[in-house]
């Protein structure tokens, strides 16, 4: 058995490392998966939510009496229905929540904060009776003055979300509420010292908006409460575990009375680990008697479900003649949406992680607007605070006439750097990504007219945490795993590799499902990039147990002591001085004798996966512009990235090109477009453009493999990083080309025109 | 959204096709390749009583040669106009057009009468139709009746079409020799509707462009003639001076309505563009380009 990383080459292993038939493939081709939407149940009714249609307004009253009295409506919910709950901020994952502000999310309660915020829900026999029951409910409201820029919003005289809204971490606390729910500060050093022994300085500011995570399954579950209080949900969601205690709290119920289920998952990038509709359908379903179900339409997508944030950035680099970084300073304003809680404090630790800097400071505020709450979008607040360094970072470069490669090498991070956010690195990739940028074949292939090339690197902390996992051991010596993190971006395959890894048996001999939240311990969501990392490690574990049983097992009836039987090549045999005395048995004979030598078999790993190692990546971009209509198209793209080890190549390569297409409509095209009305324009994907697959180039991938020395094939999560660098690459490769430094996100055809007319009339455009 | 309730009828002949709309009375709209009508359904944006099927009259459909014109039928898909030998000889510029209709999935449904029905002001194919001296074959019950695609088109989703008639087909003149043509749009995205689009067709003599028919897209309510810029060119070389006398011109012959994409000012703009830039095709980069 293998303690520690299994550092060879990844030749050594018959599994990990290869291009595996994946375990979910042929359900989702063949229509069979079952998606959020797919479920049904004998006589359960359609929900359907009531909207405001103001983006800030006091709600004086709510009647719903004619909707309930409507033929065919079996229950309403209001604000009524659900219990207040104590300020109180509770650490989830990547973000914070506050059950008093979750409670107010999912259901209004004395104000609407945002267009698309629920007031109110029914459950009835038809689509149509319910949305004619929505109709009939009266909500008398007192329109209130709204505001959706997060500038606007930090403004004294501000129209106020929240009335009691005191600035936290700041001293003395302020005495008047605002707009402003947090004040954060990460750092190290001295920046005025810093900045003094500076012989360059770029100081600029960004903005970035607000984008969608544009998963393509919307919001959907079924929930089923009984008279006796059992209630079980179905529902598409990265954690539902997480679904479990929210909805529990929020009901006032019996944690152990919840029974979720985690539907097959179309996408979620972190939009998929809050609740919106489903301690709704639990109500409702309660109150009616019957289950219930509720799909978002892509517009309550859009109006209501979470964005990341739109952020004002502020940088200020320093550097020697030399390149070396002196100083580094930052100002993020993080837009939260109605309620606290933008990822602004991890945007802030990021900021400048790539980097070992002596003297650097950041500082963060999180601010309320009339927008929907955001919620965690990969890499939650890295990608908009690392777009302003990075394209500092590149400004830099161009000013001392330096390689921005050798400019990041020589500021790089390794082990032993003190991180901008306080600890020290452990064994780390980025220096080794930004070799392998230098080395690769498109950093020296040359440009087309009107093309530019732009490198950026990014970095994002991945996590564990709670995670179980149970492994089977079947009669015929097959296996069925259980892991309760959703596969969303190859867990299965990659959980199915590693256990056949440890147990030298075919990958064709294990099953893998995802559990329930019966069936197994506590598992935190699929999130932060942990899942791969953390069931994975609970995996290896509940392998090892099967393999100890099995030994024992082997012993117990050779008449040996355990530590006289070995484990080999999926099956047992007589070690040491008793070797050769028995002939070898399959883990599939030990199966046959389970019953006879001390019941079934299995392995059940609980644990807190500690560990987690961070990835590094050095993205490349080459951008070709049209000079007469500012029109920008990514035409060639390489994304390098520690993967600590690639379980299974092909996943991680996705997870590297998915970023990336996710980051280009970012960078170039995603929007919110709000009226002076404060209500959204484009809900829907005509006008909310995310790339489609003619938009983007091939996306080349690089695998770096420096491996996380805590887990035991030496996996770091992959899924978040690659969503880091690519608006930074784009921008830079289009101040490459242009000579213009964009700085306003989207880099729209309208912005890049009016930037590339005006630097003209200035005479410093390059086109 | 799904869409109001309507009911659903399918004709089997062009005969059956007007028995059946004249018994669903006015309020029913007839269904080709469902791939405009459909979203407008689901948007709510029409709620017609009943949706009579055509896409099986098998009067309609079809491409064929006749007397110096190409006659496309219009349940004619996008796809199938692309695949055309005929179209791609006679016609080049619908086949040069097809890559740049929405997405796969909607060429291989949507038709042409279709599209020239809907008269979606940045439609391609409405555009080229103007642009070709195309003759749009309207039928009734009792008869027929050919407009000119330049009186075809007469507002924002409106035609010339009376309330009894349907499109049958499309005649476009075959390509004379030495007449070039060619399209161009501007997309924020692959499939997306067209910040601005523009369809041209001359002959050319030299590097002198004869009659020239510039045409431009989802600049304004419907596909616009730029009537001013096309004599500024019509019977001169080609020259820089010449093409930026017809950039020129355009402001007199769009005014672009403010969308998402930007400024009435930006799709000027962009127009003046796209005009350069089609004139460039047409005639190579001899001297067509303004600075």
């Amino acid at each position: 058995m293998q303690e520690k990383v299994k550092d060879a080459p990844s030749s050594q292993f018959k599994w990990v490392g290869t291009r595996a038939v994946r375990p979910d493939g042929v359900d989702k081709v063949t229509g069979r998966a079952r998606f959020g939407a797919d479920l049904a149940m004998p006589g359960q009714l359609v929900g359907k939510v009531l909207r405001s249609p103001h983006p800030h307004a006091r709600i004086r009253a709510i009647d719903v009496s004619a909707a309930a009295n409507l033929p065919g409506v079996k229950a309403v919910v209001t604000r009524d229905d659900f219990k207040d709950q104590p300020s109180e901020f509770i650490p989830a994952g990547e973000m914070m929540i506050n059950y008093r502000d979750v409670v107010r999310n999912v259901m209004a309660r004395e104000k609407a904060l945002y267009e698309g915020h629920p007031i109110a829900a029914v459950a009835a026999t038809s689509t149509s009776i319910a949305k004619q029951a929505l109709k009939l409910i009266k909500v008398d409201y007192e329109v209130l003055p709204h505001v959706i820029d997060v500038v606007d919003a930090m403004q004294p005289g501000a129209p106020l979300l929240h009335e009691d809204m005191i600035t936290a971490g700041v001293e003395p606390a302020p005495k008047t509420p605002s707009n402003v729910a947090k004040r954060v500060e990460f750092g190290h050093g001295d920046v005025a010292a810093g900045f003094a022994q500076a012989e360059i300085i770029v100081e600029r500011a960004f903005t970035t908006k607000p984008v969608h995570q544009g998963y393509i399954e919307p919001h959907a579950c079924v929930a089923s409460v009984s008279e006796d209080g059992q209630a079980d949900v179905w529902v598409t969601t990265q954690g539902h575990w997480i679904v479990r205690a929210h909805c529990a709290r929020l009901l006032g119920w019996d944690v152990g009375k919840v029974r979720v289920t985690a539907a097959e998952i179309g996408g979620g990038f972190g939009g998929k680990t809050v609740v919106y509709l489903e301690p709704l359908a639990l109500a409702l379903s309660k109150k009616a008697r019957r289950p219930v179900k509720m799909v978002m339409t892509r517009e309550e997508v859009f109006r209501a479900s979470g964005p990341t944030s739109g952020a004002h950035v502020h940088v200020k680099i320093g550097a020697r003649k030399d390149g070396r970084i002196v100083a580094g300073e930052a100002e993020l304003k993080y837009q939260a949406g109605a309620f606290a809680g933008s990822p602004v404090q991890p945007g802030a630790m990021c900021a400048f992680a790539p980097y070992d800097l002596e003297n650097v400071k950041v500082v963060g505020y999180d601010v309320v607007t009339n927008r929907p709450k955001v919620a965690a979008y990969r890499a939650p607040g890295g990608p908009i605070s690392e777009f302003a360094v990075e394209s500092v970072i590149d400004e830099i470069a161009r000013k001392l006439g330096m390689d921005p490669i050798a400019l990041r090498l020589k500021n790089a991070a390794k082990q032993g750097t003190r991180a901008a956010y306080g600890p020290k690195f452990g064994p780390i990739g980025f220096v080794e990504t930004l070799e392998a940028a230098k080395a690769h074949a498109h950093w020296r292939t040359p440009l087309q007219k009107n093309q530019g090339r732009g490198v950026a690197s990014g970095f994002w902390f991945n996590i564990g945490g709670e995670t179980s996992v149970s492994l089977q051991l079947n009669e015929d010596g097959t296996l069925s795993l259980t892991a309760g993190t959703p596969d969303i971006g190859g867990l299965r395959a990659s959980l199915c590799m590693m256990a056949a890894e440890e147990l030298g048996v075919d990958l064709d001999r294990i099953r893998v499902q995802i559990g329930d939240t019966g069936q197994l311990g506590y598992n935190f969501l699929t999130g932060g990039s942990r899942a791969t990392f953390s069931s994975g490690m609970a995996t290896v574990e509940a392998a090892r147990e099967v393999i100890k049983e099995a030994c024992k097992r082997a012993a117990k009836l050779w008449e040996l002591p355990e530590d006289a039987v070995e484990y080999m090549s999926g099956g047992v045999r007589p070690a040491g001085a008793n070797a050769g005395k028995h002939a070898p048995m399959t883990l599939s004979d030990i199966a046959g004798i389970a019953g006879k030598t001390g019941g079934p078999i299995a392995g059940y790993a609980r644990i807190n996966a500690h560990g987690a190692a961070p990835s590094f990546a050095t993205h490349i971009a080459d951008v070709e512009i049209d000079p007469e209509t500012g029109k920008a198209t990514v035409v060639r793209y390489t994304a390098i990235q520690d993967a600590g080890r690639a379980i299974h190549p092909s996943y991680v390569e996705g997870q590297y090109q998915g970023g990336v297409a996710q980051g280009i409509g970012w960078a170039l095209n995603e929007e919110y477009i709000y009226g002076p009305d404060g209500r959204l324009q484009n809900p829907g994907f005509l006008d909310y453009r995310v790339p489609v697959a003619s938009d983007l180039p091939m996306i080349d991938t690089v695998i770096v493999e420096v491996p996380n020395p805590r887990h035991p094939y030496g996996v770091r999560g992959v899924g978040e990083t690659p969503i880091v660098p690519p608006m930074a690459a784009i921008a830079n490769a289009l101040a490459d080309a242009t000579g213009v430094r964009f700085t306003d996100l989207p880099m729209s055809p309208p912005k890049v025109l009016a930037a590339l007319d005006e630097a003209r009339a200035a005479g410093t455009a390059k086109m | 959204m799904k869409a109001p309730p309507f009911a659903y009828l399918r004709a089997t002949s062009l005969d059956d096709a007007f028995r059946l709309w004249s018994a669903a009375g006015p309020e029913a709209k007839l269904l080709a390749g469902g791939q405009s009508l459909i979203a407008t359904l689901a948007f709510r944006l029409s709620e017609p009583s009943a949706l009579i099927d055509i896409s099986r009259v098998p009067e309609l459909g079809g491409i064929t040669e006749a007397g110096g014109a190409i006659r496309i039928g219009a349940l004619v898909t996008h796809a199938q106009l692309g695949a055309s030998e005929l179209v791609r000889r006679h016609v080049p510029l619908l086949a040069e057009a097809v890559p740049l209709i929405a997405h796969a999935a909607v060429r291989n449904r949507g038709t042409f009468g279709g599209s020239l029905a809907f008269a979606d002001p940045a439609a391609e194919l409405p555009a080229c139709c103007v642009a070709l001296d195309a003759t749009v074959i309207a039928r009734t019950r009792s008869g027929e009746r050919r407009i000119p695609a330049a009186q075809f088109f007469t507002g924002l989703y409106t035609t010339a079409l009376a309330a009894d008639e349907l499109i049958a087909a499309v005649e476009l003149p075959q390509a004379r020799p030495g007449e070039r043509s060619t399209i161009i749009e501007l997309a924020r995205r692959s499939g997306d509707y067209a910040m601005a689009g523009i369809a041209v067709r001359a002959k050319i003599a030299g590097s002198t462009l004869v009659e020239p028919n510039v045409v431009f897209f989802g600049v304004g309510d419907r596909p616009i003639s730029a009537g001013r810029a096309a004599s500024a060119l019509a019977g001169k070389p080609a020259a820089p001076a010449t093409v930026a006398e017809a950039q020129a011109a355009l402001g007199g012959d769009l005014d672009p309505p403010a969308d998402q994409h930007g400024t009435p000012e930006m799709k000027l703009h962009l127009a003046r563009v796209l005009l350069a830039r089609a004139l460039d095709r047409l005639i190579g980069h001899a001297g067509a380009r303004a600075a």
